[in-house]
């Protein structure tokens, strides 16, 4: 049995030299997560250092100063451990799972890499194949990820979001050293980034080996440029695509999302668990179940820093004209402003879903380390990451229905058709019997 | 390396719900969550539950017109899924500890479902087909539909994931009936995991299927002998449209888990590709960057399925990736692996294992994929201890003989 455990004191502090550091000692948890999240992601490239964001999550596993190419890895391997990286639009985040006699070591890798990376031109021009590879295969060789980059490109026209984080083909050969190292001075500092270690440690013990590694850092580089917000922006009001997809036609209408660290952000996220965080999705009640207009249907929603979408969507077989798909889904839309779906039941289920999804993640180490590294960047304090719970409880009915009238309701809408490139021809023929047998 | 004293003291108690149903519960108090997971010994391998349909009965017992009981796990904020694998059809539940009681009535109330919404069935029927086409530009897809056909006879039902899919049954009534032989086969289990203790998972267990049946005839898998090498190409291509890179797979059939090498191949799998500077990943990918990934996988268990060294480049590079590759398992297999290469990766397979043993329910998922395989508790984490015992020797001897290459067979997606 494990027992119930308070929580041994949190340390959340700032070096001298600006770096910011949050210790979680639980020793419930059989592994130590550690993070590093420089606060500095592909959203914050300039035209020339396009691609370096992803990059630089590869060079930085290659040689420091003091040691070999491969040095953080083969550790993290030789003790069971696990270790990635990861780039967003508005992040860069190097993570590692080890036990706790590991965590100590994993710290002055970290700290060594932060500002010893070795930068030369055999390490790049292996990286860059390594990451054009990367690139054919999760881009250009996957109908739907081709498809999510050309529309990102279109929608956001020249709004920082509007580049895939992982960069272009071009951007990878474009990179030199220099423009490397321009990149690594500017941003790759203690001042631009939050270490978050979750797990079995010492807090002492860990802050003196942060204090005595990270400490030894000067301040440095540059502040990276804001991002603009999404609910602000200009969309276009319209797109159409057309990939090599299943056969089937997508209708989407979508509208921006605030801000993470918006003052209605709890409200925005307790109207998405009720709207879209449980089984029956009211959309696809409406489109698919009550009138059968849809082979599916329902709401996603996406969320970067500076903002997000809310999403919804049918797909019908290849016969439906693209007028009267997004004329359903319009009418579908119209029915949820009737509010039905908002009642005192289910806004306490939404929120029950998302009580249950932070008490889940209480348990793994990297998700704990991960919610608190994002309440720091995302919202601009890492001890909102403890306070969610009291926080989505607040929220009332109103300010749920406020948010659906400022952010759907209110909001100018974005339409999206997407189209397959070959259509067998008997669902082309005979697609328009679906509903009578449906 | 050793475990938190918290984590070894989370053991599974187990207890007899009655005479041919195992109850079982891991608990664990930090987070006031729990997990119900109901799971009967027949998947989609059983040629009963296919012909009976009772897999579709089992997969869509949520699904009643009105949605009343994906309504109930809604209001409960609790996630309900029906899986159907290959060898067992689960129930699991997540729920808060508040709504035990009430997660338990719905459970109970989706297996004992008869009222099917047949316009839910035609739609599901209608997804697999669509789903059916959108596989003809997925390169694992097709690479793993190739391995299978190469592997098991057309009736095996190890090649069923990546054959046509059959139509969903749609007559309810015919579904219940055959679902309500499924849940009550003998050897299905209710276990729990996380905040709640024994007397409470016992008091949920109780009551909550129905009186356990006979099992009918042909409920047990058959599966056919595995193809014999000399009988499979030992070199295919499989076109797909649009692609810019070579997708290589170097494969043979794979080794059973309670084979008595398996420890050693623990060892030598780990060396071959288990890491980010194994041999595979620095012969391709760190030595001149032509791929950004290369490994094996491994789709069997207790019985044989497929292995393979795996890896991709552009396609105007794909010979000479290949080259490499084959050269890089002609050094493993004629020189073997060092002793400094066998030390480190005992210690990664001793140390990995705490990453999979941070909840409750990885604790219990662990526990249930021993049982459905018939392996005693335990066995996965001894083979760990078993591949430390495991002299160099023995290892290298081990990897002439698997890693031979009259055994293997090369696989590759090209461009069409």
């Amino acid at each position: 049995m494990i027992a119930g455990l308070v929580l041994a004191a949190v340390v959340q502090t700032t070096l001298a030299n600006g770096l910011e550091v949050t210790i979680v000692p639980d020793p419930s948890m059989p592994v130590v997560a550690t993070q590093v999240w420089y606060h500095v992601g592909s959203a914050n490239e300039t035209k020339d250092a396009r691609g370096l964001a992803h990059l630089f999550e590869h060079l930085m596993f290659g040689a420091t100063s003091s040691s070999p190419s491969g040095e953080y890895g083969k550790f993290v391997t030789s003790v069971g451990g696990e270790e990635n990286a990861y780039t967003s639009p508005d992040e860069t985040i190097y993570v590692s799972e080890v036990p706790p006699e590991a965590a100590e070591r994993i710290v002055r890798l970290e700290a060594d890499r932060m500002r010893n990376l070795v930068l030369d031109d055999a390490s790049l021009d292996k990286e860059k194949k390594i990451v054009t590879e990367e690139l054919r295969l999760r881009t250009e060789n996957d109908p739907m990820s081709r498809l999510l980059v050309r529309a990102q490109r279109a929608l956001l026209d020249d709004h920082p979001y509007a580049y895939d984080p992982s960069g272009s083909k071009a951007d990878v050969a474009r990179a030199t050293v220099d423009r490397c190292r321009r990149f690594y001075d500017a941003y790759y500092h203690p001042n631009n980034a939050h270490l978050v270690v979750v797990g079995p440690v010492d807090a002492t013990r860990e802050m003196a080996a942060i204090e005595e590694t990270f400490g030894k850092l000067p301040r440095g580089g540059e502040t990276p440029g804001d991002v603009p917000p999404l609910d602000s922006w200009t969309f276009p009001k319209d797109l159409e695509l057309k990939d090599d997809i299943p056969p089937v036609e997508v209708a989407l209408v979508g509208a921006p999302l605030p801000p993470a660290g918006a003052a209605d952000a709890a409200a925005v996220e307790v109207l998405i668990s009720v709207l879209a965080g449980g089984s029956v999705d009211p959309l696809h009640e409406s489109v698919v179940e009550k009138r059968r207009k849809a082979v599916e249907a329902g709401i996603e929603t996406l969320s970067l820093r500076r903002g997000g979408g809310i999403i919804f969507y049918s797909a019908s077989l290849p016969y439906r004209r693209k007028a009267t798909a997004m004329r359903e889904l319009d009418r579908a839309i119209g029915e949820l402003d009737r509010m039905d779906w908002l009642t005192e039941a289910s806004l306490a289920s939404g929120k029950r879903r998302l009580a249950m999804d932070d008490a889940r993640s209480q348990v793994y180490a990297a998700d704990r380390a991960e919610e608190i590294g994002q309440a720091r960047w995302w919202e601009g304090d890492s001890r909102l990451a403890f306070t969610r719970a009291a926080r989505i409880e607040s929220v009332t009915k109103d300010q749920v229905a406020a948010a659906w009238k400022t952010y759907v309701r209110d909001a100018r809408k974005i339409r999206v058709y997407i189209k397959p490139e070959r259509v067998p021809a008997y669902i082309r023929m005979f697609g328009w019997l679906y509903p009578l047998f449906s | 390396m050793a475990l938190p004293a918290l984590l070894l003291a989370a053991a599974v108690a187990t207890w007899g719900v009655d005479a041919r149903t195992e109850g079982a519960l891991v608990e664990d108090h930090r987070a006031p969550v729990i997990t119900i997971t109901v799971e009967f010994p027949v998947g989609s391998w059983s040629s009963w539950a296919r012909k009976t349909h009772a897999t579709d009965g089992f997969e869509f017992a949520d699904t009643d017109p009105g949605r009343t009981l994906k309504k109930r796990a809604d209001g409960l904020a609790a996630e309900l899924s029906l899986d159907v694998g290959d060898r067992a059809s689960s129930l699991t539940i997540r729920c808060l500890k508040d709504d035990l009681a009430a997660a338990v009535g719905l459970a109970k109330d989706v297996l004992t479902n008869a009222e099917y919404d047949v316009h839910a069935l035609k739609r599901a029927g209608r997804e697999r087909s669509i789903l059916w086409r959108g596989n003809k530009t997925d390169v694992s897809f097709l690479m793993a539909q190739a391995t299978a056909r190469a592997l098991f006879a057309p009736a095996d039902p190890r090649r069923l994931p990546y054959e046509r899919f059959e139509k969903v049954a749609t007559d309810p009534k015919e579904i219940a009936a055959a679902r309500d032989v499924l849940v009550r086969l003998p050897g299905r289990i209710v276990a729990f995991a996380g905040d709640l203790t024994l007397a409470e998972a016992k008091r949920a267990a109780d009551g909550l299927l129905p009186a356990v049946g006979e099992a009918p005839p042909g409920v047990a898998p058959a599966l056919s002998p595995i193809s014999p090498p000399a009988s499979r190409a030992s070199r295919k291509d499989v076109p797909i449209r649009n692609l810019t890179q070579v997708y290589l797979s170097y494969g043979r059939d794979s080794l059973p888990w309670n084979d008595p090498k398996r420890p050693g191949f623990l060892v030598a799998d780990h060396v071959l590709a288990g890491h980010f500077y194994s041999r595979l990943y620095v012969a391709l990918r760190h030595e001149g960057g032509d791929t950004y990934g290369a490994g094996t996988t491994e789709r069997g268990d207790v019985v044989p399925g497929s292995y393979a060294a795996t890896t991709f480049t552009r396609a105007d590079n794909a010979a000479a990736i290949e080259a490499k590759l084959a050269a890089a398992m002609t050094v493993f297999r004629e020189r073997g692996i060092t002793e400094d290469e066998r030390t480190a990766a005992v210690a990664y397979l001793r140390g990995s294992r705490a990453l999979s043993r941070q909840s409750a329910g990885q604790l219990l998922a662990r526990y249930l994929s021993e049982r459905r395989l018939g392996l005693p508790a335990g066995f996965l984490d001894d083979q760990i201890e078993q591949a430390a015992k495991v002299p160099l020797s023995d290892i290298n001897a081990f990897i002439r003989e698997f890693y031979d290459p009259a055994q293997f067979s090369m696989l590759r997606a090209v461009p069409q």
